[in-house]
């Protein structure tokens, strides 16, 4: 059992920064950044996308192993392919 | 870097778990050393200039760095990228967690016999700053799963993700490095009674008990899950510690019985009267001659306007709705204010142990007051990191 010191409308209480100006969150309190809220959104989606791709990479990975019988450094193989993917952003 | 935790509650993941983990912590390190210098670089060449057109001077304070980054593209992708990367740290975690918990409650069971101890409290009202927000976008919180293991796992594989190898594969690089730096400091100090206060899991609650096998150590933390696997972690690494669920601004403990009191990035996730409260406590149980010890972000005091601000930006977009308060506090003023003499106020930096090893944290104990706190890589979780500390003896 866990008592809670009581909040109203836990919920919906977001805690902020006393000097955070309302127009740092979108109508739901999620931070925003980008002018068009489409692209913060957006954003999340590239990475989650790389992320699938690199599972698949890695059970590629896995099976060369298995074929060669060398060790692959998959921390290594990671990063070559993080800077691959996301080049573009580095000009910002 | 990946890393494996270092007892029988690691997770048992599956190949495309552990490559789940691995690209978050990937990602992690791109965006704090990387991007974060594309951010600096920005700073200095479009949005600082931009800021000073506008006001006729440079910007002075976190704050009006973060007014002069606002809306710059380096700033933009910087955020977005970390509240995403964020968020991916927890859910690289969760199936594992979840599937589990059966597991976990049995390995446990198997270390209930060995030293050491848990107390909760069920009376004990959690407060609102560990339960009613999702603190660095947890879902669930520290009270995630009540009193379960679910919480304490989900923090721990959570945080080896996190901590892209920088906090060590036991995660108690800052308490190493710290309670080295103090052991070596003092060496005639030999503490027989030790509190950490905030303590989750423990990681970093070990290593002292470490540095002083025959002290007695207690653990204190106001969420029961964490506690409860915490205890069961240190019962699995063999290291007897007495895990309490308490508040540290209303402590259960006698006047004058611990030699230190410590935490490890606890301060930052209370409110500021909370805090207050938690060093008169701390003034209170301490013994004469004891220590209060704290590691923490270095303060907005004795940093730049963007690097206070790179600090600051989690408490707006990470779910840590105190830490720039805290940060904007003056150390020496938390302690004076508890009762502390003012001559006998410290802070320092310590290299971390895990990064630049055993000599450089002995070089840092024996050296003046560590130089570098406005160094950039001090209190960053990033390439090179180091810890900052400050404390007070008690007269
Ligand atoms: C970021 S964690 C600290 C982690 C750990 N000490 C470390 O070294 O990484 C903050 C912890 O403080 C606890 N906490 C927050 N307010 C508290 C209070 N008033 N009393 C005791 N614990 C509290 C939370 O439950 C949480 O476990």
């Amino acid at each position: 059992m866990v008592r809670f010191r009581s909040v109203e409308k836990v919920s919906d209480e977001k805690l902020r920064p006393e000097d955070a100006p309302p127009g740092l969150y979108d109508d739901q309190g999620n931070p925003r950044f980008f002018a068009d809220p489409g692209m913060d959104r957006f954003v999340a989606v590239v990475m989650n996308l790389a992320q699938e791709v690199w599972v698949q990479e890695e059970r590629l990975l896995a099976l060369e192993e298995a074929k060669s019988g060398d060790a692959i450094d998959r921390d290594a193989k990671a990063k070559e392919f993080i800077d691959r993917v996301f080049a573009p952003i580095r000009e910002a | 870097m990946t890393v494996e935790l270092q007892h029988p509650m690691k997770a048992d993941a599956t190949p495309d778990e552990v490559a789940r983990g691995r690209f978050v912590s990937g990602m992690r390190s791109l965006i704090l050393n990387d991007l974060a210098g594309d951010m600096r670089s920005a700073y200095e060449r479009r949005a600082a200039p931009a800021f000073k057109k506008k006001h006729g001077r440079e910007p002075e304070s976190s704050r009006e760095a973060h007014q002069a980054l606002r809306g710059d593209p380096a700033f933009n992708i910087y955020s977005a990228m970390r509240v995403q990367a964020q968020k991916m740290v927890w859910a690289s975690v969760a199936d594992s967690v979840e599937r589990e918990s059966d597991r976990l409650a049995s390995e446990a069971e198997k270390a209930a016999g060995a030293l050491g101890s848990l107390e909760l409290d069920p009376a004990l009202e959690v407060p609102k700053n560990v339960h009613a927000i999702d603190v660095h976008l947890m879902p669930g919180s520290y009270t995630r799963g009540a009193d379960s293991l679910e919480a304490g796992a989900v923090y721990d594989r959570g945080l080896a993700v996190f901590s892209m190898g920088l906090m060590g594969a036991n995660l108690d690089d800052i308490g190493l490095s710290m309670s080295q730096y103090i052991k070596q400091r003092h060496p005639d100090f030999a503490p027989q009674r030790i509190l950490d206060t905030g303590c989750t899991i423990g990681h970093n609650t070990l290593p002292w008990k470490q540095a002083y096998p025959d002290a007695e150590v207690i653990a204190i933390d106001a969420a029961p899950g964490p506690l409860a696997y915490g205890s069961a972690r240190a019962k699995m690494q063999g290291q007897e510690v007495a895990f309490r669920q308490m508040c540290a601004d209303d402590l259960a403990f006698e006047d004058e019985s611990f030699d230190i009191v410590w935490s490890s990035m606890f301060l930052h996730e209370l409110s500021k009267k909370q805090r207050a409260k938690a060093f008169d406590e701390a003034y209170r149980v301490l013994k004469p001659g004891g220590l209060v010890i704290h590691m923490e972000l270095p303060p907005n005091e004795q940093m730049g306007a963007f690097d206070g601000f790179y600090l600051d930006w989690d408490s707006y977009y990470n779910n840590e709705p105190y830490y720039k308060g805290y940060r904007d506090e003056v150390p020496r003023e938390l302690c004076t204010r508890a009762g502390f003499a003012d001559d006998q106020f410290f802070d320092f930096v310590v290299p971390s142990i895990g990064i630049y090893g055993d000599q450089a944290v002995a070089d840092a104990a024996k050296g003046d007051r560590a130089e570098g706190v406005c160094q950039e890589t001090t209190g960053r979780l990033a390439e090179g990191v180091m810890w900052y500390g400050f404390g007070a003896w008690k007269k």
